[in-house]
């Protein structure tokens, strides 16, 4: 098979190798960090080689069931994709070896190299990547965790999901950012398909794995995290024109001064002004973040709200008060929350209990839904909005007061909720959100919200999360129907 | 002379920043709309000027070493007959020898007054990262102090150019308070189009201002323009 793609080649296919290998290395994994990255590749699907020559770490390697090698010239096979965690000085060894084997990519866990802003850091990051590029190796790093596969098992640690597919990209300039989306991401019905953290970018940098991403029929969406950048102007003109086909979440760091000083002792990157950065997002069609949480938002709606392209948000709480605030920040946000149309007020009149509850938008339907518990007239409601011609997508806000208690004490009570809502979001041609606040009973809500992305139903912890991540989704789905 | 030209000119002279008559050539060849200036050496060739451009005229110095015009006595406005401009051209040399005697003079810009319009600036800078970005914003002092801009980077699409003027928090202005007729958004929008395709072609343009720029109700023009190159 000519799958081994060698020398100046595509670009892509060699990428495609790097992110779907067929063999593992490992060089210089080690006892003192608890054999992170052998551990991290047991789930691997195919063969992982161990490469140590300290006979001190031989036994715990052989413990764990892999084979190990004093050199990487020395495992039978082609090796497809390397991990390399070997004090700074061996890299350019490893490096030269990865280049002799004919790896396809090699992934620098290890760091003290231009981060450090010390010359010898700076000189030995450049050597390796002159080494790299005329051997055309893909060097991935230095100073990061490399690719996370989660369908085959290619893990940055032995906590992430392994051996399901996914649909969520993820490309970071830091190791933590990376795995935390994942891991955090798997909690918000977030599957990843493909994630790259590549840190100080001395050969491959952000714009190579959007590039890749971009052309991934396995994602869907792409989420980035940023520090700085070799290229702008390549990393803008591909932005706009891969966020004309799939969303890409842009979470930037060093938005403030001091984040700006943090990101220089990362990557001594250029700077540009937030306005114009600001801009440039916009312009390209990005949709921005700036916390891993907001990232999760925009990802999550992006994939579990259906698109849609009006601002005009029904919404139905369980309590007045609840009622009040929601509005606030639906419309803070900018959202509009507009009243229902006659025929609409005709057929909630009908069975809406007014007695404390009202139904001009939002509807305060704790009476009329929850306390007899009657997902029938939850049903008739949200049909309500879902007809109505004022309104272009609907918030719904499950109580914790009322419903989670029944919840506790009647299980059966959620399988009901689930299968309206399903139902609903099934039915609905409407972007549909739920909030399901944690209030005091964080357990019981975070069930209630898993429960309810397992049957493709958005979930978010508060107004303002769902607001804010409803709007920045809206006003993609405009730009990519060229309405603003 | 082309384009070209013009900056070899400018660059043979030692000079970067181009004349505001060299600019408005420039731009023309841009396909922006700009004030016609006419480089005048004497106040015979200042009055001819006028005449042919229009009153009332203005004239402000031509020196590559001049920055802030008014500062030095460089501008007048609102020059009604030949003899005002005449005087004035004598004024202008004899006040900027005064306040700034080193200054090369290459003489004194003639142009017609432009009518009034809505005060907008537009311009270009590059970016470390991103290289050209194009600015809009209101004129005069609401761009100073609230800083209310919009950004876009080269090149733009009509929809980014639409955006650029729709952004700004003074859009109100530019749609027509109490009475004064709304600003022409669709020439504003050409304006920043043209530049962009312009800025993208010639890289050597490090930066470029047009302000102010009046709005009409039908149009735009650029009344004053500054191009600095590489």
């Amino acid at each position: 098979m000519a799958r081994a793609v060698r020398g100046q080649a595509n670009l892509i296919e060699r990428l495609d190798r790097a992110f779907n290998p067929l063999t593992v290395a490992v060089v210089g994994d080690k006892r003192a960090l608890g054999y992170l990255w052998l551990r991290a590749m047991s789930a691997f699907q195919g063969p992982v080689y161990s490469v140590q020559i300290d006979p001190a770490e031989l036994p715990g390697i052989q413990e764990l069931g892999v084979t190990n090698y004093p050199r990487l010239q020395d495992i039978p096979g082609e090796i497809d994709y390397v991990v390399c965690s070997v004090p700074r000085e061996v890299s350019p060894r490893i490096v030269a070896d990865c280049i002799e084997k004919g790896v396809g990519a090699v992934a620098l866990f290890t760091s003290g190299f231009a981060e450090t802003e010390q010359e010898e850091g700076v000189q030995l990051q450049k050597k390796l990547g002159e080494m790299a590029r005329a051997a055309g190796l893909l060097l991935i790093g230095p100073n990061c965790m490399g690719i996370y596969n989660p369908r085959l098992g290619l893990r940055h640690s032995g906590e992430q999901p392994a051996g399901e597919a996914g649909n969520a990209g993820f490309i970071s300039q830091s190791g933590t950012h990376c795995i935390n989306f994942s891991l955090v991401g798997h909690l918000h019905g977030i599957r990843c398909s493909k994630t790259v953290s590549f840190g100080n970018a001395e050969v491959l940098e952000a714009s190579d794995y959007l590039e890749y991403l971009a052309q991934d029929a396995e994602t869907e969406v792409i989420g980035l995290y940023l520090e700085g950048l070799n290229d702008g102007r390549r990393f803008f003109s591909l932005l706009r024109e891969t966020a004309r086909r799939k969303p890409v979440v842009v979470w930037k760091g060093g938005q403030t001064e001091a984040g700006v000083r943090a990101v220089y002792s990362h990557t001594a990157a250029l700077t540009t002004s937030s306005a114009v950065w600001n801009a440039a997002m916009r312009q390209a069609g990005a949709l921005q973040a700036d916390s891993l949480d907001q990232t999760i938002d925009l990802v999550k709606a992006l994939l579990y709200v259906r698109p849609g392209t009006g601002y005009r948000v029904g919404l139905v709480a369980m309590t007045g008060g609840q009622s009040v605030v929601i509005s606030d920040a639906f419309v803070k946000e900018g959202l509009e929350v507009p009243l229902l149309t006659p025929a609409s007020y005709d057929k909630l009149s009908s069975f809406f209990n007014v007695i404390g509850g009202s139904y001009r938008n939002p509807l305060d339907a704790g009476h009329t839904v929850a306390m007899g518990f009657a997902p029938a007239n939850l049903q008739r409601l949200l049909d309500i909005l879902d007809e109505d011609t004022n309104v272009d997508a609907v918030a719904l806000e499950i109580g914790a007061g009322f419903l989670a208690r029944r919840i506790r004490d009647n299980p059966a009570i959620l399988d009901a909720l689930t299968e309206a809502l399903a139902a609903f979001k099934k039915r609905t041609g409407k972007p549909f959100l739920a909030i399901v606040h944690p209030a005091h009973m964080e357990e019981v809500m975070a069930q209630v919200r898993g429960r309810l992305l397992d049957r493709g139903v958005a979930a978010f912890a508060t107004f303002q999360q769902a607001a804010r991540a409803l709007r920045k989704v809206i006003a993609y789905w405009r730009f990519r129907e060229g309405i603003d | 002379m082309s384009i070209a030209q013009l900056i070899d000119r400018a660059r043979s002279q030692g000079r970067t920043v181009l004349t505001e008559i060299e600019s408005k050539q420039v731009l023309e060849e841009a396909g922006i709309l700009t004030v016609k200036a006419r480089l005048a050496a004497s106040a015979q060739d200042a009055v001819a000027a006028a005449r042919e451009l229009g009153f009332p005229a203005v004239l402000k110095i031509v020196s590559p070493d001049v920055t802030h015009k008014t500062d030095v006595g460089g501008v007048r406005l609102g020059l009604k007959s030949p003899e005002e401009v005449a005087t004035a051209f004598d004024e202008i040399k004899a006040a900027v020898k005064r306040n700034q005697p080193d200054a090369r003079i290459e003489g004194v810009s003639v142009q017609a007054m432009a009518r009034p319009g809505i005060e907008v600036i537009i311009g270009m800078t590059k970016d470390p990262q991103f290289g050209p970005v194009l600015m809009f914003g209101l004129g005069g002092v609401l761009v100073e102090v609230l800083n209310d801009v919009s950004f876009r980077i080269v090149p733009l699409e009509p929809r980014d150019a639409r955006q650029m003027v729709r952004e700004i928090k003074g859009l109100p202005l530019l749609q027509g308070v109490r009475n004064q007729p709304p600003a022409d958004l669709a020439a504003l929008e050409r304006i920043l189009l043209r530049l962009s395709a312009f800025v993208d072609k010639h890289p050597e343009i490090e930066e470029l201002d047009l302000n102010p720029v009046f709005a009409y109700e039908d149009g735009a023009v650029a009344v004053d323009a500054r191009i600095v190159v590489s």
